[in-house]
Formats: structure tokens, C-alpha cells, sequence
């Protein structure tokens, strides 16, 4: 089982809390690795924020190839950062040679070109650096996205945390919006690709449980976008799911349960807008999930979003105060960073629900 | 008292190491526990005291799942704030008290002892109760509410799920409560919504009013909320869930009853043929038949073997075949030594 | 005694042999009575006596039962003789030496032609090959069959993919603007389609009853296709006309009377079969021997007292462009777009073509495609099409799911898959793997009339029901055999027959973990065979 983690807050936060986070959670999941998404990034980055950053893992070979793609295309690097390596003896961690998280200008041929372009521009560069880096296994690119720094890795995560020094708290590397997951793909081979959180132009999804649907999801995400490849996890479908609902076909976020968890016919008969669910069932029956699921979401705009599968079959809880909201599966974690919050405001999502936090951390519930 | 800290800087003593710590400390007779936890699951299940006078007590901080799961007669547990799915788990005979919320299957196969929730509860709760006779009844009595599914297969013991701030809630049993329950009682206050059709929904009986009245006091004290008191003993608030005890098993309209009081009147085929849907038994007689004989006059001697060896004496003293005994066997024409009875192929269609 | 020659019918030469057991015989009657083929008569036997059997005293006469020899009245072996003789003394025997079809083409000059299905053996079945394997277990929870709620339904008719529904959005909220194609949310299992004709008007209205049965008192929402024979106007009037499918084929028999009728109808029908092909006899029209065609049917058909054959294709459709115009929109037309309109076409090597070109219809018209595999039924086709022409369904509804993937199309025109379901004993299990494999779900016929009372099997047994002597009653016209039938007993097999059905859906969705439909969840399914895994693409397993 995974543990997943969410945290959105007002003020910059460092990486440290998602490891206290995920932390007291250890049994609940194997131990096996730790990965975090920061958006709405602070210290080094707080000036950057319309500039797209290169997270990536690889070998030499691998960070110089993508550095190459990146120059050829005429991108110009205006700020490298690599994460401080202790290298401790005896940690449970498999690090790839080379940890990059590079900011980049956009080429000259796209300053003035329009958001779209920019974005269009972002997926092909990210595309073409991950077949690169696969051709001869030399690396992993996580994201190529403005404010939007990916780390993964294989190993226990505290262990990983202090590889990467972690622990220690400093204004340097900070953001307002963390995600973070425990855990490997162990039900396969270890991929770091696997890993959620998973990212998508904006998009970042970690998710709890087993895609029953997996086979019929991706069978007809396949065709639905050139980004939605890999599919090295069930779990990448619920991504490309929400990207195509609310990027593509640009559906209000409510409409995600329907997506994903129809009501049933019966249920759908009885309401007004019966008209447009039975619609969406029949249209996206391929993207219905079956199985037992907690999906976390961050928006474009750093809402985060919570959903529940319709059989209410993993755990989720949401804990919050005045500056923070936490989302995360067991609510021991909640406990670590915000021991004296309100209990009564804890928020325990049900099977019907969609939960969004906004950008200022008024929580909307909407009842499928 | 034994103070017991799970964390040292970024290290966490494991749940395994932890419980194993605890066990030493039993061994070496120790009964009452302060933890710091840090989500390590299990604690508080499945030990007791060296002594066997002396109980075992727990004070918790942010334990991990299953808190006092397999709990034996002779443990109390409090935990302080909130707790992750599965507490109480099977259990056996302890007192566990958690002043927060629950998480998921809370009370999950608890088969004794009591279980006392200051907050709520998640989904499939109270799922699989049961009650061993020989035991103690299991007790589980929340303040707030439970999530969907709760008490699914429940099969004894009983829940008390108190309502209290779920004004605003549809159901405080969330949706599809009950299913599959065959025993054991869940009493509620507050509304109710979507319970499986397995279960009935009473009032309460003056001995469910005197159980309740007695356990109330007892377990808002245990949470700190005597304050609820009052709030909580309109006993006209409440009500109990039990499975139904006589199935009274639904039976569907015959196919008979549909179509001679719902289908079209006088069949589908009315306007074409008139059928009173009578049905013929094989090798029947009249127009079932699919021969029918014919008797030549002409060709007739009068040697009655014919009515003699009629199976059905369908024949009469003057040639005549009873068509309503007569089943167009053709005994008759096989017989005849001159021929005179004809079997006819009877290829009428069902007309008007 | 006759003088025989070689050159004759004989009794040996039959593929049923009557085993008559005189010693027990008490001479009743019955099952000369009941075979409505004429097959066996009493008879008077000469037996020998004494002396010489050249002098007439020496023989004495006794009364036995005997059979029948004739291309017109030989036993087929439905086993009614048995059925009604109180002390077993009769019984049909197959006859392993037969040589009726070599004499009958020899004589006759003509095809053979039967009912029932493809006798070909069905030990090699590939269905039965594959098992559902995907077992949830720790993985996911798998759920409990009876106690869990689960949803068997599928959509039928046209579904847009979600970017071309021309929703809009007003805030929080999706607004429908544009009238899309009509879509209907039904049970996995349609009944179909079987014209009156081919079957009696009593096993009709059987499953005319059943289908309006379910859907209002149990709640399972199956559809019945009409097949092509005529709907009478009182059906057509009434409010259960939602629940039937209305089937045109290449005879177009009674759709006058529905063109009239429309003015007054209450409801919409369910949808409109457009009939091109069949399983049974590929390539072939459909066939109604003149026996059958008795008075009403000749009024509802507007035809007189012949053979009907049917032609094998549409007149004026030579290409699928010409079909989706002419019947896909004339018929959507007919009720103004608001009944979907499927099609059905036998399986064959062909199917995957006429699918994509239906996925890529740009007036997106095309509400279902039903394929009809070899192993289908049939109420009257020559043998030599029964058993030599058309296509597994497992393989070719495959085909055209992972052709729709490929266009990344699955779904949007919903596939139906028939054609010997049930053929082993387990249809709901033959619907759940074809659902696996990317049904939508399945269509069915001739299982109906053995859950009915057909005695007819796949090993040549009765397969009679082009004679009109159907001893059953289902597939005659003929009084005395329809009344046979009981209507409120069939209705009800029908009905506790799909309730069972629906109990087994769940029993395998459940250890699956599904509780909807699992269309096209193909990675539930394993084989023991490596040639049908490696072509359905699914597990292989040993």
C-alpha cells in the first residue's frame, strides 16, 4: 500500500515536513521509497516562476544529453540547483549518479509566443529528453515545468532524506504546495517512474490503492494525448484522467467523480442534470476506476483536490488550521504537524465527495 | 508509571520495536504506559499484566492503526486526540477509550469489551460485530457519527451512535449501513438514510431506554463530554436497528396474474387468432391430436375388431370416434382389415 | 410383402432408430399419438406360427409399433415417443451408420435444410477454454455477490466521445446545448431475434411477456429484439413497445403495418435491428418454409402460402456508405432521431472492416453492432451453409474491440456478441468473457427456446423446426402442437432463467472486484491454451 500526502499552505514550507508527514505512516506502507512534487516555489526559485524547470535523475551521459536537447531547441540556463548528497554510510538508498533541477529562458523563437505555444513547446522538449534518456537507460526526467520541482527515489525515506539532507530545514529550497508518497511500485519491478506523485503539464496526482480498471483506462488514454505514455503505474491513469477532464475537455473539477466513479443509473434517474451524467457515464466508461482508491490532486491553479472511490475502500483525512491544510491516508501524520489543531474541523471525505481546497485554504465540498 | 518516547530526532522506533519494548516491560511487571507514538500500530493489544490482579493501562499519543486491537479483558486504553482505521479490531475484552475520531472499520470483529468514541468514526464500522455468548456483549458507543457502510455483516454486540453536532448529516449512519447484518442491535439518534432492506428501523423498547440510560453517563464521562448529558437522553430521538427477524419472503405476481391483469388483453395475437392459452398434454385428445381417423362406410364389414381393440373405446356401436377420447393413435386403421379407418394429418392452425 | 430394393429409403439408412421393446408394450397408443412427425405407426406384423410360413394358417397377425420410413415422416429423434410411453418400451436410437443425407440429396435433387445450429463439435469450444483468472485478492477487495450492489447495465446506442458532446460550462456546471444521438442504458442481454414465423405465436408472446416481465416486476431492463416477421398492432399500440427492439431484414415483412401504426403508438421502441446477416447461415436470406406460413402469418408478412425466402442482401445496398444512408438514417429518421439504430451482420473475416467504417460515420447514426457467430441458431437454413459457412464470435468480437482501440473508439458504437451463448451449460459465463474480451454485451436466441422446451441438441438431434412439426410447439404453426406450449410456464423458465443469470453475473464480477460491468477488462482473463492467448491477447496460463 501506498501512503500519500498533500500539504497546501500559506506560507513556504521546506521539504522536511512532507518526510514528518509520511513519517509516523511507515507501516502503512513498505518502506521502499519516497518521492515529492514542490509547486509554488519559494527561496531560490521565488523569482523564476514563469520559467519552466528541468527535474531530472541520470547518469552523466543522461544530464548531459538532456542539457544538450535543451540548448539545441535554444533554451538558456539562468539557474542550476542540485540537492546537498550526504553520503553517509550504510543508508537504504539507490541514487542515480546525477540529481538535476535546472531553470531554463525559453528560446528566443517563443518570446512572444502565446501560453499555448509555451506549453506546447514544454511537452515535446520533456517528450523527446525521456526518449533520449531511454534509448541507452541513462536517466529520468520527472517534470519540465515552471514552479515545479519532482524528486524520486528508491529506498526507505528516511534514508532518502537524509541522502539528500532533507531534514534540514533551510529558506533555500521551500514552496507553498508538497506533495509526497512512500512507497515503491513493489507489486512490479521497481521503476522510478512508478513513484507518484506524477506530474502532468500543472497537473500532480498521487493516489492510494489498486486501478482495477487499469487495463481500460489505459487502452483508451493511449489514443486520448501524446503525453499520457508510460503507464508504469495503474495509478498514472487517474492523472491522465484529470488532465484530460479539466486541461482538455476544460470540465469543472465536480465532474471528476462522475468520471471516475459514476452513480449508478438508478441514483442518476432521480436528478436534473440526469441528462448530461448518463452522457459522461456512457462517453468515459473507459476511464471509470473499479477498485479501491484515495486520489489527491493539485490544479494548475494550487487547488488541491480529494476523492474517494465509491466503495469508501482506502483511508484519507483531512487536517487543517489557520496557514495549513493537510491531506494524507492515516491521520497520525496530521497529528506530527498540527498537534493542536481543531479536531472537529477534520475533514473525513465519504465515497460521494469531491473536496477542494483553494488558493486560500477555504475548503469546498461537493456532493456527487 | 512507564513513559515511553518513539521518537529521536528523525529516528522512529519501529512499530515492531516498540511492541517489543512494551512486552519487555510487562515481563518485567510493569502495568501502566504513557506512549508518545508516532502512528506504531498495535499498541495496547493482545497482553496483560504479569499480575494477574492488576490491570494494564495505556496513555497514548498518536498512535498508528489497530490501536488495542485483540484487546484482552483487564487493558484500558485512552488515547487523547485522533486515530487511523482499525481500532479495537477483534476485540476481546478491553476498554478502549479515544477522545477524537476513528478512522475507517473501527470496531472491526470486536466480540467484547467496550469501545468509546469522543468523535466519529469512518466507514465500515462496527463491520462483522459478533457476540460469544459466554463473553461479555461488546460495546461500542460513538458521540458523533459513523461513515457509509457501517455494520455491514454485523453478527452481535451493540453500537450506540449517539448523533450529536450531525445535524446538517443526511444519515449519521452514513449510506448503505447494515448490509448483510444478522444480528446484534445498532442504536441511533439522529437521521437516518439508505439502511440495507436486510434490517428494520424500531423505536425503542422501555429495556433499550434502561440500557442506554445506564451506559451514558458511564461513557460521556469516559470521553469528558458529561456536559452532552441532557442533550443525548431525549430518548423520543432515538431509535434502534435490528435485522429483521421474520423475513417475510416478497412474492412476485405469477407470470398468470401479469398477463391476465397487465398484458395486452386477449394476447398479442388477438387481432389474428383467438388462443385461451389452455395447454394440450402430450398424445391428448380432441384437437391435440395430430391425426385424427376417418371412417369409410363404404370399405366397413362390421368385424368390430377396431372397437374391440381401441385402447382409448373411443369407437362407438356405430363407427363413431369420441373426439374426446379418441388420441389419433391409429390402432384402429392398423387393424382394420379392409382399410376403412383413415389417419387424417390434423394440420388446423390456431385461428380466430 | 412389398418387393424391397436397393435403390430405396431404408430404415438403416435413417439417422434414428426406433428401439421398440414389445414384451413391454401394452398397446396404448400413446406414442403413436404424440409424434407429430408421423414417424412410427401400429402396425400389424405377421409372425409365424407354426410350419411354413408360405401357408397363410402358420402366420398369426400381432399389433406392434413400427417405424416409418420416408424423407417426409422419418424420426428425428426428439425423444416424445419416451416421453409419454408409461413403461419405457420405446426409444430413438442414433444411428451411427446413417446415410439419410447422401440419399436424400440423391433423390431429391435438393439441399438439405434443418433448424437449429452448426452440429459441429463443440469439445474444442474456445470459450469454455478460457477462465476468469484475475482473482482479487489482497490486491483489491473483492466484493460479496449477494450482499454488495452492483450495476449490469450498458449503454445502447450511439456514444460520442466526451470531446464531441458540445457541453458547455456555466461556473461549477456542464450545460447540454447540442441534441445528441439517443442513447438507451439496458441489461447486458438481449433476446432476439426470432420472427413470428419461425417460432408460434405462443413461444413469441412467451418472451414478449417475459421481457415486459422483467423489466417491470423484476428490474432488469432486457431489451427483445422482434426479428422479422411482423409485430402485431396491439403490441405495437401498447406501452411495452419500449422494451422491444424492432428488427428489419432484407424481406422487409410487416413494416406497413408499423409505418401505419406510428401515429398511435405511447411509447418509442427500444431501437431498430437492422437485420444484414446471421450466424447460422451467413450470406444467406432468411428462409420460412411454406408449413409454417399459416393464415396470420401470411396476413402480419402480407405474403401468401409459399416458401419465403428472403433475399441474402438488402435490394439497392451495394456498399456500407449505401447502407449507413439508406437504412441507418432513414430509420433514424423514422422516429426523428430519437430510437437508436443498430446493426447485426454475421461474424466474419470481413467484420473489423465494416466496423471501423461505422466508427468513422461522420452523422455518427450507427447505434450498436451485433455479431453473430457460426455456432448461432436458426429456424430454417440449408445444412450446408449451418455447417460450413461463418466465423467464431469469440475471436471476431475481439477483433473488432481492439480495431476500436486502435482508433481509440472503444465504446462509441456498442458491440453485442451471440451465437451459440450458452451452447456448454454456462451462459452467463459465455456472456461475462465476451464482456471481458469488449462486449458490451450479448444477444440470444435459440437458448431461449431450450430454456422453453426444445429437445434439440447440437448433435443432430430433432433440429426439425423448418418442418412445422416442432413436437414441442415452439417452432409450429400448427394448433395442436402450439397448444402444447404453455405460455405462463415458459414466461416464467425465461424469467427465472435471466434472475439465475443475473445471480451468476455477479458471482464471477464479484470475485473480480467489479461492480460494473468489466467491458473489455480482458486482463481477467486467462487461457490454458497458448494459441487463443496469443490471439485474443490474453493471459496464458498453465
Amino acid at each position: 500500500m501506498c501512503r500519500i500526502g498533500a500539504i497546501k499552505s500559506k506560507k513556504y514550507l521546506h521539504p522536511s515536513i512532507a518526510l514528518k508527514l509520511m513519517r509516523s505512516q511507515q507501516e502503512g506502507h513498505d518502506d521502499s521509497g519516497f518521492a515529492f512534487i514542490m509547486q509554488d516555489l519559494g527561496g531560490i526559485f521565488e523569482h523564476h516562476k514563469d520559467l519552466p524547470i528541468l527535474s531530472m535523475a541520470g547518469t552523466v551521459e543522461g544530464t548531459r544529453k538532456a542539457e544538450d536537447i535543451l540548448l539545441n531547441l535554444g533554451f538558456k540556463r539562468v539557474l542550476q540547483w542540485t540537492p546537498n548528497i550526504n553520503h553517509q554510510k550504510g543508508l537504504k538508498i539507490e541514487p542515480m549518479p546525477n540529481y538535476m533541477f535546472e531553470v531554463v529562458q525559453y528560446p528566443k523563437s517563443h518570446k512572444y509566443a502565446t501560453q499555448e505555444e509555451k506549453e506546447e513547446l514544454l511537452i515535446d522538449t520533456a517528450l523527446k529528453i525521456r526518449k533520449a534518456l531511454e534509448e541507452d537507460n541513462s536517466g529520468y526526467i520527472y517534470a519540465f515545468w515552471p514552479d515545479t520541482l519532482v524528486l524520486k527515489e528508491i529506498g526507505s525515506p528516511k534514508d532518502i532524506g537524509t541522502y539528500f539532507s532533507l531534514w534540514e530545514e533551510n529558506t533555500e529550497l521551500c514552496s507553498k504546495v508538497i506533495t509526497a508518497q512512500c512507497r515503491q511500485n513493489t507489486n512490479y519491478d521497481i521503476v522510478r517512474y512508478a513513484a507518484h506523485p506524477f506530474f502532468l503539464e500543472g497537473y500532480t496526482v498521487l493516489a492510494n490503492g489498486e486501478n482495477t480498471f487499469y487495463e481500460k483506462n489505459r487502452l483508451y488514454q493511449q489514443n486520448l494525448n501524446r503525453a499520457y505514455i508510460g503507464f508504469e503505474s495503474d495509478s498514472q491513469c487517474f492523472l491522465y484522467t484529470l488532465h484530460y477532464l479539466h486541461k482538455i475537455l476544460k470540465w469543472p473539477i465536480q465532474y471528476y467523480k462522475h468520471v471516475i466513479t459514476p452513480l449508478p443509473i438508478e441514483k442518476i434517474e432521480k436528478r436534473t442534470d440526469k441528462d448530461i451524467l448518463l452522457r459522461i457515464k456512457a462517453s468515459l466508461s473507459h476511464l471509470e476506476i473499479n477498485g479501491p482508491n484515495t486520489v489527491l490532486g493539485v490544479l494548475p491553479d494550487y487547488s488541491m483536490v480529494c476523492v474517494c472511490d465509491s466503495k469508501k475502500l482506502r483511508p484519507v483525512v483531512i487536517g487543517r488550521n489557520d496557514d495549513m491544510v493537510v491531506m494524507t491516508s492515516e491521520v497520525a501524520g496530521i497529528n506530527e504537524l498540527l498537534p493542536d489543531r481543531d479536531l472537529s474541523k477534520d475533514i473525513y471525505p465519504t465515497e460521494n465527495e469531491t473536496i477542494v481546497i483553494k488558493e486560500d485554504l477555504t475548503v469546498e465540498r461537493w456532493q456527487q | 508509571m512507564e513513559r515511553i518516547e518513539t521518537l529521536n530526532n528523525e529516528n522512529r522506533m519501529s512499530t515492531q520495536e516498540l511492541l517489543q519494548l512494551i512486552q519487555a516491560k510487562i515481563d518485567a511487571g510493569c502495568t501502566d504506559f504513557e506512549i508518545n507514538a508516532c502512528g506504531q500500530h498495535n499498541i495496547g493489544g493482545s497482553s496483560w499484566a504479569k499480575d494477574k490482579s492488576k490491570t494494564l493501562n495505556f496513555v497514548l499519543r498518536n498512535p498508528g492503526q489497530r490501536v488495542g486491537a485483540m484487546g484482552m479483558k483487564g487493558t484500558f486504553i485512552v488515547v487523547e486526540g485522533s486515530v487511523p482505521a482499525d481500532t479495537g479490531w477483534l476485540n476481546s475484552g478491553a476498554e478502549i477509550i479515544v477522545k477524537g475520531d476513528c478512522g475507517d472499520t473501527a470496531a472491526h470483529c470486536a466480540a467484547s469489551g467496550e469501545i468509546y468514541v469522543g468523535g466519529r468514526v469512518g466507514a465500515r464500522s462496527g463491520a462483522l460485530m459478533k457476540h460469544d455468548p459466554k463473553f461479555k456483549l461488546p460495546e461500542f458507543w460513538v458521540l458523533k457519527n459513523t461513515g457509509s457502510f457501517s455494520f455491514e455483516f454485523m453478527g452481535g454486540g451493540v453500537a450506540v451512535i449517539c448523533g450529536h453536532d450531525c445535524e446538517k448529516l443526511k444519515s449519521v449512519l452514513g449510506e448503505r449501513s447494515c448490509v448483510g447484518m444478522v444480528g446484534g442491535t445498532v442504536y441511533v439518534r439522529g437521521a437516518v438514510d439508505n439502511v440495507a432492506s436486510c434490517v428494520e428501523i424500531l423505536p425503542l423498547a422501555q429495556s433499550d431506554i434502561e440500557f442506554l440510560a445506564s451506559g451514558m453517563e458511564r461513557f460521556l464521562s469516559k470521553i469528558g463530554r458529561i456536559d452532552l448529558k441532557k442533550e443525548l437522553t431525549n430518548w423520543s430521538e432515538w431509535h434502534k436497528i435490528q435485522p429483521i427477524a421474520v423475513k417475510t419472503s416478497q412474492k412476485r405476481m405469477s407470470i398468470k396474474e401479469f398477463r391476465e391483469t397487465e398484458w395486452i388483453e386477449g394476447g398479442i395475437f388477438g387481432e389474428f387468432i383467438s388462443d385461451d392459452f389452455s395447454v394440450h398434454e402430450l398424445a391428448g385428445t380432441g384437437d391435440s391430436r395430430c391425426r385424427i381417423p376417418e371412417w369409410n362406410k363404404e370399405l366397413c364389414i362390421g368385424c368390430n375388431i377396431c372397437i374391440k381393440n381401441c385402447p382409448q373405446k373411443a369407437i362407438s356401436e356405430s363407427f363413431v370416434a369420441d373426439s374426446e377420447k379418441c388420441i389419433g393413435c391409429g390402432i384402429c386403421a392398423a387393424l382394420c382389415p379392409k382399410s376403412a379407418w383413415k389417419m387424417v394429418n390434423n394440420n388446423k392452425e390456431i385461428t380466430k | 410383402m412389398a418387393a424391397v430394393k436397393v435403390n430405396e429409403l431404408h430404415r438403416e439408412d435413417l439417422p434414428w432408430i426406433i428401439e421398440y421393446d414389445e414384451s413391454k408394450c401394452i398397446q396404448c397408443g400413446k406414442c403413436t399419438a404424440v409424434c407429430s412427425f408421423g414417424a412410427i405407426s401400429p402396425c400389424v406384423e405377421m409372425r409365424k406360427k407354426s410350419g411354413n410360413i408360405a401357408e397363410k394358417q402358420n402366420l398369426e397377425k400381432v399389433l406392434v409399433v413400427k417405424q416409418n420410413v420416408g424423407f417426409e415422416n422419418h424420426c428425428v429423434g426428439c425423444g416424445m415417443c419416451t416421453a409419454v410411453c408409461p413403461n419405457g418400451a420405446i426409444k430413438a436410437v442414433r444411428n451411427l451408420d446413417d446415410r439419410y443425407a447422401i440419399r436424400y440429396r440423391a433423390e431429391k435433387g435438393e439441399s438439405l435444410k434443418r433448424g437449429g445450429r452448426s452440429n459441429l463439435n463443440t469439445e474444442g469450444r474456445t470459450l469454455d477454454k478460457i477462465k476468469i483468472g484475475r482473482i482479487s485478492q489482497m490486491t483489491d477487495p473483492s466484493l460479496d455477490a449477494i450482499r454488495h450492489t452492483f450495476e449490469i447495465k450498458t449503454p445502447f446506442g450511439r456514444v460520442l466521445s466526451a470531446d464531441k458532446l458540445g457541453f458547455d460550462v456555466d461556473g461549477n456546471n456542464i450545460i447540454q446545448s447540442r441534441t445528441l444521438p439517443p442513447n438507451r442504458w439496458i441489461y447486458p442481454v438481449i433476446f432476439g431475434d426470432m420472427s413470428i414465423g419461425a417460432i408460434s405465436s405462443r413461444m413469441w408472446e412467451a418472451i414478449a411477456i417475459a421481457t415486459a416481465y422483467l423489466n417491470e416486476k423484476v428490474g432488469l431492463p432486457i431489451r427483445m429484439c422482434t426479428g422479422e416477421g411482423g409485430i402485431p398492432v396491439s403490441l405495437l399500440k401498447s406501452r411495452y413497445l419500449k422494451y422491444m427492439i424492432l428488427q428489419i431484414a432484407s424481406g422487409h415483412f410487416g413494416w406497413n403495418r408499423i409505418i401505419e401504426t406510428m401515429p398511435e403508438m405511447v411509447e418509442d421502441p427500444a431501437g431498430i435491428l437492422i437485420k444484414i446477416g446471421q450466424g447460422a447461415k451467413p450470406g444467406d436470406g432468411g428462409l420460412l418454409m411454406a408449413n409454417k406460413v399459416s393464415e396470420y402469418v401470411q396476413e402480419i408478412r402480407g405474403v401468401p402460402k409459399a416458401d419465403l425466402m428472403s433475399p441474402p442482401t438488402h435490394q439497392g445496398l451495394y456498399s456500407i456508405e449505401e447502407s449507413v444512408q439508406k437504412m441507418f438514417l432513414s430509420m433514424n429518421a423514422a422516429f426523428n432521431f430519437r430510437v437508436p439504430v443498430a446493426i447485426k451482420v454475421a461474424a466474419s473475416v470481413t467484420s473489423v472492416s465494416v466496423y471501423n467504417n461505422l466508427l468513422r460515420d461522420p452523422y455518427n447514426i450507427v447505434g450498436g453492432f451485433f455479431i453473430d457467430g457460426f455456432a448461432g441458431g436458426t429456424g430454417a437454413a440449408h445444412e450446408i451453409s449451418l455447417n460450413h459457412t461463418g466465423h467464431p464470435i469469440t475471436s471476431k468480437v475481439r477483433d473488432c474491440y481492439l480495431a476500436a482501440v486502435h482508433q481509440g473508439r472503444q465504446g462509441e458504437i456498442p458491440l453485442f456478441a451471440g451465437g451459440g451463448l450458452g451452447q456448454t451449460g454456462s451462459f452467463a459465463a459465455d456472456a461475462f468473457k465476451l464482456i471481458c474480451l469488449g462486449a458490451n454485451g450479448v444477444f440470444t436466441g435459440r437458448h431461449l427456446l431450450q430454456i422453453a422446451g426444445c429437445c434439440g441438441n447440437d448433435t443432430e438431434k430433432c433440429n426439425a423446426c423448418s418442418t412445422g412439426n416442432c413436437p414441442a410447439g415452439i417452432a409450429s404453426q400448427k394448433a395442436c402442437l402450439t397448444k402444447r406450449l404453455d405460455v405462463d410456464k415458459v414466461a416464467e423458465n425465461i424469467v427465472n432463467y435471466m434472475i439465475a443469470t443475473d445471480i451468476e453475473l455477479r458471482k464471477l464480477m464479484a470475485p473480480v472486484g467489479c461492480s460494473t460491468l468489466p467491458v473489455g477488462r480482458s486482463d481477467a482473463l486467462i487461457t490454458v491454451d497458448r494459441h487463443i492467448a496469443q490471439r485474443l491477447d490474453i493471459q496464458y496460463s498453465i
